[in-house]
């Protein structure tokens, strides 16, 4: 029987800000956040918020991991919704003006024949035109409102955010290849980067953009923290929380305070000075899944109507649009459930599950996996009492065996020890990249 | 036969330490619980032979007998380690208790692979299945499975302790065996719940690692199960037990190598891949 710890709220409140992606502070003193929503894909949204944490605008419609909002000139709202692969253009009174699924007559496609492939950052240049950094085209681009392509800078890798400079000259957070870059948009030419490559120096840098004092101030997402760096290449200044914050955007404001994104870290956005003293912070949270007291239905009796095994969670926040639950009807004594993926991204199906800190669990299943191109496994992550991972990266996490290619169904076996600040734990089916996992008599004991 | 290992003079120091370290720990177990509350979990393994070595020096340090001693037959066992565990308990005096989980046993018919039906089971044995999380209707018989091992070797440990009362239970764990366990403690408190007696576990060894246990057995002649000697680096279930290599276990690169050898390997390879996540 299910027996319920903690419940979970509604899925899609309007507010509840499950994962920030950017941020900004308007000339009146509010700050713009794009919320990428929940790990299930809902909620996500855009809101204003005041300096007293009122919330006095927010749009909502239609969002699929929207990872960014900026004001524009004219007072509307420039929004990059990621998973739909399009750029909005929203007033105030939330009428959509502009919509890249509109250009191409109706095809969304760009003047050089593209699509927007994930996009995740866009500014309104001077002359009201977009830099907009396109991230699986792997190409930072400027547009009109039309879609007609004006400049491009491509052979990137996964660039995430790009921001114009007063001298003409483009900064471009080039993630994957952990560096930034700075180009001049005319020869094209990098004038100036930070990063070696190296994960040590920068790992999956996010964010990027010049401070008025001349220095470069970089989100070094993977390595969560925030550096300040001189145009010699030195470190000047740097933050850092003592919890695995998953930074993502860093905006410098006009009182010399830097307003940060931590994504669903904390699921909160944090103003901090230079002292590090955190001077403002939003926060408006509340976990939208349950919390079971023991795993339940890891035998997969039961079923929602929507396909999913009851009281599992199909997470596809990070599977940029892919993936779904699959069955294979010929197992027996039933049907046992799987993923079937088919990009680079990540989908999981999970469940939260009350644990005690300190204790030792074992979890054991058996798994079985089709043409895997990348990696499937079972993993566990842990989650401190505001709801952030206690693991820096997801090779830290415990898992079982890694598996790729095809494999007949494999029974494994792993342990985990609980960490001292963990509230509760989160069993995840996991497979990146494109092929099929199967998983069936998943069961966890303290031991 | 002593190991074929030349240890320092420097070296037998620092083996000494960490036995005294154990050693204390051990002292302090007798200081807390009375010594019928005592028990050695042993499998005839590297491990807790040494375990069982170290709470040897000190009950004779003291003048007493060896506390109760189980070792769990899983079903699935190496005739080697058998032998070894007669020649030591009679050497050495070990009050030992071998026990297994019999209605499991009979309900395989005795079978590695051979399919038990729940219904079979005692009332115990089915409420433990439930307890894990166990819905299906049969399991094939494989001790070192989810089910198997939770049948085979938990619930059997849960009803030793139960029935003889015991308070604490020494394990020879070590940290350097499994990332799961770098965090464990010497002394781990573990409450009651259903199915489960309040214990303590005792973990003497838990600071050494894979070669300070080698080069302890070598300086001190401590005796060990000649599967080792054949290349057994870590001994399990016998069948899905591997050498690692022709050579003495004290040979093998343990620096460099995982004892459970298999699946932490193919792990190093799939993190580069796991690595190039977006953002997690």
């Amino acid at each position: 029987m299910a027996e319920i710890v903690s419940k979970g709220c509604e899925r899609g409140i309007p507010g509840n800000i499950e994962m920030p992606l950017s941020v900004e502070r308007l000339p009146n003193g509010n700050t713009l956040i794009a919320d990428g929503g929940d790990e299930a894909g809902y909620g996500s949204e855009v809101v204003e918020v005041d300096r007293i944490g009122n919330i006095v605008w927010h749009y909502n419609e239609g969002l699929r991991f929207a990872h960014s909002a900026r004001r524009l000139k004219n007072g509307n709202t420039l929004i990059t919704d990621t998973t739909n692969n399009r750029l909005l253009e929203v007033t105030p009174e939330k009428k959509i003006v502009m919509n890249s699924d509109d250009w191409g007559g109706g095809t969304g496609k760009l003047s050089d024949g593209s699509h927007l492939h994930y996009p995740n950052d866009a500014y309104e240049l001077e002359d009201g035109t977009f830099l907009v950094t396109d991230r699986n085209n792997d190409r930072c681009i400027r547009v009109d409102r039309k879609g007609k392509v004006l400049w491009s800078f491509e052979g990137l890798h996964h660039p995430h955010n790009a921001s114009p400079l007063p001298n003409g000259n483009i900064l471009i957070c080039d993630s994957d290849a952990n560096r930034v870059l700075e180009i001049d948009p005319k020869t094209k030419k990098v004038v100036w980067s930070y990063g070696d490559g190296s994960t040590e120096t920068l790992w999956w840098p996010r964010g990027v953009l010049r401070l008025a004092n001349g220095n470069t101030l970089i989100t070094d997402s993977k390595n969560h923290r925030i550096l300040e760096v001189s145009p010699e290449g030195e470190v000047v200044w740097q933050f850092q929380t003592e919890h695995v914050d998953k930074f993502y955007i860093a905006y410098a404001t006009s009182e010399d305070t830097f307003l940060i994104s931590c994504t669903d870290g904390h699921h909160q956005v944090i103003e901090v000075d230079r002292t590090g003293n955190i001077v403002w912070l939003f926060r408006n949270y509340r976990r939208p899944f349950p919390i079971y007291r023991r795993l339940t239905n890891g035998f997969f009796t039961e079923v929602d109507p929507s396909g999913v095994p009851k009281h599992w969670v199909l997470a596809t926040r990070l599977s940029e649009g892919g993936g779904k639950v699959i069955w294979d009807t010929n197992n027996r004594p039933r049907p046992c459930p799987g993923l079937e993926y088919d990009r680079p991204g990540a989908l999981f199906l999970q469940q939260s599950i009350a644990v005690t800190p300190g204790a030792t669990y074992r979890i054991g299943y058996e798994i079985k996996t089709v043409d895997v191109k990348g990696v499937a496994c079972m993993l566990m992550d842990f989650f401190d009492a505001l709801g952030g991972s206690l693991f820096h990266v997801i090779t830290e996490m415990p898992s079982g065996q890694y598996l790729s290619g095809t494999n007949d169904w494999v029974s494994d076996i792993f342990e985990v020890r609980v960490p001292p600040r963990a509230t509760y734990a989160e069993l995840r089916l996991f497979i990146n990249d494109k092929g099929k996992v199967f998983v069936r008599n998943v069961m966890m004991q303290r031991i | 036969m002593p190991i074929d290992k030349v240890i320092s003079e420097k070296r037998k120091l620092q083996c000494a330490k960490l036995v005294d370290l154990s050693k204390k720990v051990v002292r302090e177990a007798f200081e807390k619980f009375k010594h019928e509350e005592l028990a050695i979990a042993w499998t005839g393994g590297k491990d807790s032979t040494l375990t069982l070595w170290i709470i040897k020096q000190v009950c004779d340090e003291k003048g007493l007998k060896l506390p109760k001693t189980m070792l769990i037959g899983e079903g699935d066992e190496f005739e080697e380690i058998h032998e070894f565990v007669e020649r030591i308990r009679k050497e050495w005096e070990v009050p030992l208790e071998i026990c297994r989980n019999e209605d499991v046993l009979k309900a395989a018919n005795y079978q590695l692979g051979a399919i038990v039906r729940v219904k079979d089971l005692n009332e115990r044995n089915r409420e433990e299945l439930k307890r894990i999380g166990f819905e299906g209707e049969e399991f094939s018989f494989e001790p070192e499975s989810f089910v198997g091992n939770h049948l085979m070797k938990t619930v059997v440990f849960n009803e030793f302790i139960e029935r003889n009362n015991i308070k604490g239970v020494f394990q020879g764990l070590r940290w350097d065996e499994h990332p799961a366990r770098y965090n464990d403690e010497y002394f781990e408190h573990r409450p009651g719940e259903y199915l489960v007696p309040e214990h303590t576990r005792i973990r003497p060894i838990l600071h050494f690692t894979e070669k300070d246990l080698w080069d302890t057995y070598a300086a001190f002649g401590i005796p060990y199960c000649v599967l080792y000697e054949r290349g057994y680096r870590s001994l399990g279930a016998k069948s899905t037990t591997r050498k690692t290599s022709d050579i003495p276990a004290w040979k093998q690169d343990l620096e460099n190598t995982w004892e459970r050898v298999g699946r932490f390997q193919d792990k190093e390879k799939a993190m580069e891949r796991l690595r190039k996540l977006g953002y997690m």
